[in-house]
């Protein structure tokens, strides 16, 4: 039988090999080498399907594929390690591989419309990019240690900025690359030292096995194992507590959590079907993944766990108010994606594996929809992104308008849409774990009432830019999108509509139906996977306990439902009394100086500046010091040396030649002398 | 005698030069340059690791025969290669080749001089990495600041004769000193060694036959010279705080003598640093593991401060260098084999990599005449493919994965976090490690203003593309920087077999 495994590489390879061919050839390419990208990603696409019916079939597969270095180990003080590349193919990986190479293939195709028939130049360079952004992820999906998930996540990072800086000759773009490599690039220090100190602590970076680090530091922690060092007089458990937060460093930047999510609405930047790719499915989702992946090592240390969860349900509320006050339609878009992911870590800090993840896959599928929409209104307003200048769309492109609303449902957490039934997960695992931990509850708090600012700044933007009068010319008379437009959002509308089916857990418990939850039983590896990588484990070895309100697991479910989608409609209700009028006016005006600061992000990007413009003024006073300090020392001192600045103006002030002679003469001389001491001319 | 017909050919190839006209100066000497090249990949392919060169390993392609006699110790023509040698010699066998050909644009007065001591450079060089005698490795060491000397001074820029004599008093009075360390080495070695060849003083000292020099003990005689010999070589690396020729000397050479200066010169300082003073005295140098540390840090975090405040794209890499040395210095220092493997590969790795930096600047100088930051901006829109290539080379500075720079600095934290031999080694390695954030900083600072945006120069002729001999080495650097992040064991793995003995020559308490 033929192994889907085998395979893996090449849904790796073939996005690389676009990139390749885009760049070599993509000039000579009909469409700039979009055509390469299209097949090469729905290979990968067809190809992982194939794996995640291999692992539905009952096999998993983790597998060392190649020596990056030092075959056989090589010592780094307590220990021998060597470096490899390998895949892990469990129930998460495969769903994750799906997710990706659906999701950039309809960035492919979509492409074909916002670029190819835009006009714009530099395609070959533009697919190359999307190629290489593709490859890096999913190489970093499928990796099966910590340092290749590592140099994966860094290439992704290269990726966005070579993405984002897409149109490098105007000045914005290449300062939000910059900004978006720089700020990850911060966040990736923590990680990359936290890679080292999983080498140093354990011997091994696998994600998977009895000699995975997440299952030596769970038999260190029992105390039916060791590991190989820890730093003089930290006790173990502190240690990997630290460990785990310098790894989430990385996943801070990466997936835009405060404090360090400053690089995202910046990254808008870029083309905005590059900007569906990183906001669904690759970058931002990178971070999160990365938590899921070594979710073992995560629930070992609870004060990592709460500052997971806090750091998600704050950012995720902190985010929310930033998108209510901004008037470009791919701004209130950025700010939902980083809100979003702080749901999904409050999620993953909360104990809520399933949750996170679930939130992951809806998110992908609405999330992408929504900026391929919001694609497709620029393709349609021009360029023109303020949505003031907006508004009546809604009849002139219907396709566009219900995938939209579709997508904007599901972003608002309205019942049946799929992010609803995700959304309402993560809260739930938050209360349910939260009403024995105070820290946790208050995650969930400002989890809760980012629920109604979320619905209300979502239905903002739909109502401003679908609904009411034309405010502008364009608005009136917009231009026509073609089939590799609509394709996509279609395809993406009806995922936003039925992706929440996959886990239907608070039907199964309320109704006491069984079986429906399939994303549950998937990532327990009830069909297949490795042992040591599932749902239950994670629960078994984790922190939480679970405590329900009145009414036990049915009522909490119902309540906790209730409310969330009671707050959701609120705000939904809000934005439609405001905003669902043929001629809305800026009512955010009336929030007086908070709108300021809402608008100017609270000042944190203000505060970063600060920050770097310090840096500089401190390298400028070293540079100071080293020219006037060191250097005078030194040429001070020479000049001493050699009796008076008067002589070294009469040595520079002389011919080359005299030095060659002079060298010449010191080298013979030296030869002379140790020809005659030698006996050479004896 | 493969390795002499290589270093032979080097040189009778620079007077073939200095002797050919002008014209064809250029051609010639990259058709002979090519000839140390392929000798070296032969040497390479045919190259079986046998450990340590100075500890008693296997010498490959070793000769040794005796030349003279001073004070009573033997001095012989001794070359051969180890697993931490030949990747530098490789190295220089292929960045002069490339070196060679980014000349043929800007230099355009006495070509045949030019060539001529590029090649002479080449057989020097060569020679410091495979000489196994003192006296023989010291007169190529010597040697090599002579037409190193020549090209900053004849070819170089403005303030070329005030740099060229810096450079050379400089690293020649640091010579001076590290001359003084090693023969107080050879001195207290007493009737224990008959010879100047490394590997018998090496093993003399490893023995323990340091005697009492002048009533100075053994222990006392073995620091001084440690201090001398890292004081001399400090110079030469560069390490801060004896790092300020630096920048003058790469600011003012033209383009292919900054390739080599940076490529392989400096290497030769953390190279002697390996050989003489971690390889031959390891005591001394787990003594001083902090302040070496230390300096080490300081080195990474200053360095790249200072290159934060440049405006001079050459003077950006240049102090760029600083930072990335102190890796390597941390990487020797913490005694462990990713630790002083990784320091011979990032020796490599920068190699390559700010050989490429230094001479795309130089593509976009030729094309400029200006390097400063705020002079010009937009070039990616005149010269795709030369930006597209330095925007590369930079990330590969910054440590991108899969490509060379990542490897060596990732072998050097990986092997520092934990090193017994480093006290508060876990500190010392985060610390270092945060360069990766600034040198991030800078060098995208300086692409965005330079590279991107709209096209902004005042010029009176049109900018356009580079032509094929400039690009071209630029590509076949990029091509080798990202096979060697790829495949690092194509020469991790004869490193880590070379520096293993060293290793082992430490004894770590508890």
């Amino acid at each position: 039988m033929v192994n889907a495994f085998a395979y893996v590489p090449a849904i790796v390879l073939l996005p690389f090999f676009s990139f390749l061919v885009a760049l070599g050839a993509g000039r000579y390419l009909p469409k700039g080498g979009a055509f390469g990208g299209i097949a090469a990603t729905a290979g990968s696409f067809l190809l992982s399907v194939w794996v995640a019916a291999t692992v539905a079939g009952g096999r998993a597969y983790d597998e060392t594929l190649y020596y990056w270095a030092s075959e056989g180990g090589a010592g780094i003080g307590p220990t021998d390690i060597e470096l490899t590349f390998g895949v892990l193919i469990d129930p998460l990986s495969a769903l994750m591989l799906v997710i990706v190479t659906l999701v950039a293939l309809l960035v492919h195709v979509f492409s074909l419309g916002y670029m190819n028939d835009e006009g714009e130049t530099g395609l070959p360079r533009y697919y190359a990019g999307l190629g290489l952004f593709t490859a890096s992820m999913l190489g970093f999906v499928v990796a099966d240690n910590l340092l290749m998930a590592f140099m994966f996540f860094e290439l992704v990072g290269l990726c966005s900025y070579l993405l984002i800086g897409f149109h490098f000759r105007e000045p914005g773009p290449p300062s939000a690359a910059k900004k978006a490599f720089l700020v990850t690039r911060f966040g990736d220090y923590f990680f990359l030292v936290g890679v080292v100190a999983v080498f140093a602590t354990f011997g091994t970076a696998q994600f998977a096995g009895p000699e995975s680090f997440p299952a030596l530091a769970d038999a260190a922690l029992n105390g039916s194992g060791s590991v190989a060092w820890t730093p003089g007089g930290l006790d173990l458990g502190t240690w990997l507590t630290v460990v785990g937060l310098l790894v989430l460093g990385g996943v801070v930047g990466k997936s835009a959590q405060f404090p360090l999510h400053t690089w995202l609405p910046d990254a808008m930047e870029g083309p905005t079907p590059v900007s569906a790719l990183i906001h669904a499915a690759t970058m931002v989702a990178a971070g999160v993944y990365l938590v899921a992946r070594m979710y073992g090592f995560y629930v070992l240390t609870p004060t990592t766990m709460a500052v997971i969860a806090f750091v998600g349900g704050f950012t995720a509320l902190f985010a929310a108010t930033m998108g209510v006050v901004k008037d470009e339609l791919k701004q209130v878009l950025a700010y939902s994606t980083i809100s979003q992911y702080g749901y999904m870590m409050l999620a993953l800090g909360a104990g809520g594996y399933v949750a996170a993840v679930f939130h992951l896959t809806t998110h992908a599928f609405f999330k992408a929809l929504l900026f391929l929409g919001a694609g497709s209104v620029i393709i349609a307003m021009h360029h023109n992104e303020d949505m003031w200048d907006m508004g009546g769309l809604k009849s002139k492109m219907p396709v566009t308008y219900y995938t939209f609303l579709a997508g904007s449902l599901a972003l608002a957490g309205i019942f049946p849409f799929a992010g609803f039934w995700s959304k309402d997960e993560i809260l739930y695992e938050a209360l349910v774990h939260g009403l024995n931990d105070p820290l946790l509850l208050g995650g969930y708090l400002m989890g809760l009432l980012a629920v109604p600012v979320t619905a209300f700044y979502t239905f903002r933007m739909v109502f401003l830019t679908f609904h009411g009068e034309p405010r502008s010319d364009t608005a009136r008379d917009p231009e026509s999108v073609r089939w590799n437009v609509k394709g996509p959002l279609t395809v993406l509308g009806s995922l936003a509509v039925v992706t929440g089916l996959i886990n239907m857990v608070p039907v199964q418990k309320v109704l006491g139906l069984e079986g429906i939850d399939l994303l549950h039983r998937w990532l327990d590896n009830e069909w297949g996977g490795i042992e040591g990588l599932s749902s239950h484990h994670y629960a078994d070895i984790g922190p939480y306990s679970s405590a329900y309100l009145v009414g036990g697991e049915v009522g909490t479910v119902l309540v906790g439902a209730a409310v969330s989608l009671g707050l959701a409609l609120l705000g939904l209700g809000l934005a439609w009394r405001l905003y669902n009028v043929p001629s809305p006016t800026e009512h955010t005006a009336k929030l007086g100086g908070i709108k300021d600061v809402l608008y100017n992000n609270y000042y944190l990007d203000e505060l970063q500046v600060w920050l770097a413009y310090r840096t500089e003024d401190v390298a400028g006073g070293a540079n100071t010091f080293d020219q006037g300090i060191i250097d005078g020392v030194v040429n001070g001192v020479s000049s001493v040396s050699l009796t008076g600045g008067g002589r070294i103006r009469k040595l520079q002030s002389g011919v080359v030649s005299q030095y060659a002679a002079l060298l010449t003469f010191g080298l013979v001389a030296l030869l002379l002398v140790l020809g005659a001491t030698g006996g050479w001319f004896l | 005698m493969i390795l002499e017909a290589l270093m032979a050919a080097a040189f009778v190839g620079a007077l073939t030069v200095f002797l050919a006209p002008d014209e064809w100066a250029g051609r010639l000497a990259f058709a002979i340059s090519l000839i140390p090249f392929v000798g070296s990949l032969y040497l390479w392919s045919g190259f079986e690791a046998g450990g340590n060169a100075l500890l008693g390993g296997e010498i490959a392609y070793a000769t040794q025969i005796e030349w003279l006699e001073v004070g009573g110790r033997s001095v012989s023509w001794f070359v051969g290669l180890d697993g931490i040698s030949l990747p530098l010699f490789v190295l220089t066998t292929f960045l002069v080749p490339l070196a060679i050909l980014s000349a043929w644009t800007p230099v355009d007065a006495r070509q045949s001089q030019f060539y001529g001591l590029m090649l002479f450079m080449e057989a020097n060089l060569l020679g410091v990495f495979a000489a196994l005698d003192f006296f023989l490795w010291f007169v190529f060491w010597e040697a090599v600041l002579v037409p190193m000397y020549f090209l900053i001074g004849i070819w170089g820029g403005p303030r070329r004769k005030y740099a060229a004599i810096k450079f050379f008093v400089y690293t020649n009075a640091a010579s001076l000193l590290m001359f003084i360390g090693f023969m107080s080495l050879v001195f207290a070695l007493g009737d224990s060694v008959s010879s100047f060849a490394l590997p018998e003083i090496a093993q003399a000292i490893a023995a323990g036959d340091l005697g009492t020099w002048f009533g100075i003990p053994p222990d006392r005689v073995a620091m001084v010279a440690f201090l001398a010999m890292f004081l001399g070589f400090a110079v030469k690396v560069p390490i801060v705080p004896f790092h300020t020729w630096l920048p003058d000397a790469h600011v003012q050479a033209p383009t292919p003598a900054s390739v080599l200066l940076a490529g392989v010169l400096l290497k030769m300082g953390t190279y002697a640093l390996l050989r003489f003073n971690f390889t031959m005295l390891p005591e001394q140098a787990s003594m001083l593991a902090i302040p070496i540390a230390a300096i080490a840090v300081i080195s990474v975090i200053y360095g790249a401060m200072l290159a934060l405040a440049q405006k001079d794209l050459k003077r950006i890499v240049a102090y760029s260098s600083v930072s990335s040395m102190g890796y390597v210095i941390l990487g020797l220092v913490v005694f462990t084999e990713y630790g002083i493997g990784g320091a011979t590969f990032q020796m490599v790795a920068h190699g390559l990599i700010s050989g490429l930096m230094f001479m795309a600047v130089g593509v976009i100088y030729n094309a400029t005449h200006t390097r400063m930051v705020g002079d010009m901006a937009g070039m990616a829109d005149r010269m795709p493919v030369t930006v597209g290539i330095l925007v590369a080379g930079a990330f590969g500075y910054m440590g991108l994965p899969l490509m060379a720079g990542f490897a060596g600095e990732f072998f050097i934290f990986v092997g520092s976090l934990s090193a017994p031999a480093l006290p508060y080694a876990p500190v010392f390695t985060a610390l270092a490690m945060f360069g990766i954030v600034i040198v991030a900083g800078y060098l995208l600072s300086a692409m965005q203003s330079t590279l991107f945006g709209p096209f902004e120069l005042e010029t009176d002729y049109e900018v356009g593309p580079a032509a094929f001999h400039d690009v071209a080495p630029l590509a076949v650097l990029l091509v080798a920087i990202i096979v060697l992040g790829v495949a690092p064991d194509i020469f991790f793995e004869m490193i880590r077999d070379a520096a293993v003995p060293v290793v082992e020559g430490v004894t770590i308490d508890g």
